[in-house]
């Protein structure tokens, strides 16, 4: 054993106690150096959550402001760009809300359908509701133009003078012809509660159509050819009142 | 089988248009003044040498002057009846040049021209008044009391039918 070898022994025995601790501190030393990171990750993302959550809070006034300051001083800008996208908004808002009411009305028209036609509805299955309501023809008139004078007509049922309802016709007729002058304008339909009167003009006359029911367009284009067909057989050379009331009743009774 | 003839009735407001007709076709007549709207239609069937004539009669609004009325509510007449308030002169002052109008744009339909609310004047008087103005009248007629009333419409029947 040499000097130096000596001396170490030496300060074993006599520093035993503090040599001891020594080692701790070391080890403890590198325990802590390999637990540091990990330890100051969730400190570090413990205190950038909390930041986050208060960005709103505390940088919320300072956006908003200098937004609201941008919107004002850009107003025809912000709302050029809003306006499509609002109107789609709206449009798509209003159309489900129309699909939704429309809906709701074809299933009171088929409960409604059901109670008063069951019968009908066993034979033809399911029936659509736009046939709920049938459009029927009630009355012809095949009128002169000007003086307004009946130069034949179909009755379902016997009603009202006819003389004088082709009269207050063709008044109407002249009325509101005269008052939209918008060069060769005629009127083509009057509704009146539940009637529709269906005008079609001919050179020398026009025939008046009293349809009940709903007449939607389908109906009244082909009614628009009936009579297109009617005055091409019948309305020529000289025309007798029986003879037109007599066709009139061939051709739209039914 | 009738023949039908749409007759117009012609004349300021308040002349008693609305009155003739009524008086015509119901026989009735009241005081208090209705004014007519638009146009208001009625009917009389009235025989005529052994036939049945269809008179659809169009009680238009009355207008200041004829030119004002509207043309469609003229159109296809057969016969006019131009009625004058004796009462009021507004309603004569321009009968000439109303009837030049009628006779340019309804040429070959006769027009009665009647001098109405005669229960309120004194004929003779006003024959003169209308002596001095050159005017030339068919018929004095009251609604009120049915005085010359159906004659009008007979006579315009018979100008109608060409007898
Ligand atoms: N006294 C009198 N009054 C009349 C006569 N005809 C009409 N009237 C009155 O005159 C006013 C106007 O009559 P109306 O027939 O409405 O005139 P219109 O505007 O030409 O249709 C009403 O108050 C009638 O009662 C008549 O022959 N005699
Ligand atoms: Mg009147």
């Amino acid at each position: 054993m040499n000097d130096s070898e000596k001396l170490l022994h030496l300060k074993r025995l006599i520093l035993n106690e503090d040599w001891n601790a020594a080692q701790r501190i070391f080890k403890r030393l590198d325990e802590l150096d390999k637990e540091l990171p990990g330890k100051m990750d969730t400190i570090v993302t413990k205190r950038l959550d909390k930041y986050t959550s208060e960005i709103p809070e505390k940088l919320g006034p300072v956006i908003t402001q200098a937004l609201s300051e941008e919107i004002k001083n850009s107003q025809d800008r912000v709302v050029d760009a809003l306006f499509p996208i609002i109107g789609k908004m709206i449009k798509k808002y209003i159309q489900k809300e129309i699909a939704i009411l429309q809906e709701n009305i074809n299933k009171q028209l088929r409960n409604t359908f059901s109670i008063f036609s069951f019968r009908s509805k066993s034979k033809k299955g399911t029936p659509k509701t736009i046939e709920l309501i049938k459009s029927e023809i009630e009355q012809v008139f095949v009128i002169e133009k000007g003086s307004g004078l009946i130069i034949g007509s179909y009755t379902k049922h016997a009603t009202v003078d006819e003389d004088m309802i082709s009269g207050m016709l063709t008044a109407i007729k002249s009325f509101v012809e005269d008052a939209f002058q918008g060069g060769q304008q005629s009127l083509e339909l009057i509704q009146y509660e539940l009637y529709k009167i269906h005008i079609q003009n001919f050179s020398s006359y026009y025939i008046a159509v009293v349809i009940s029911g709903p007449a939607d367009d389908s109906f009244r284009s082909k009614l628009e050819d009936k009579l297109f067909d009617f005055s091409e057989q019948y309305m020529k050379g000289e025309v007798d009142k029986l003879m037109i009331a007599n066709k009139l009743a061939n051709f739209f009774a039914s | 089988m009738s023949v039908s003839k749409k007759i117009v009735l012609v004349g300021h407001y308040g002349v008693g248009k609305s009155s003739l007709i009524r008086r015509f076709v119901q026989n009735i007549f009241s005081d208090s003044y209705q004014v007519t709207i638009g146009v208001h239609i009625l009917k009389k069937t009235v025989p005529y040498k052994g036939e049945d004539i269809t008179l659809v009669l169009w009680d238009i609004e009355g207008k200041e002057n004829i030119n004002q009325s509207r043309t469609s509510y003229l159109l296809g007449t057969s016969g006019f009846v131009f009625v004058i308030d004796p009462t009021r002169d507004t309603t004569y002052q321009n009968l000439k040049e109303e009837l030049i109008f009628l006779e340019k744009n309804y040429p070959k339909v006769p027009v009665i021209k009647l001098v109405n609310k005669s229960d309120l004047i004194n004929i003779e008087e006003f024959q003169k008044v209308l002596a001095i103005q050159n005017l030339e009248i068919d018929f004095f007629s009251s609604a009120k009391t049915g005085e010359n009333v159906e004659n009008v419409f007979m006579q315009l029947v018979s100008k109608m039918l060409g007898t």
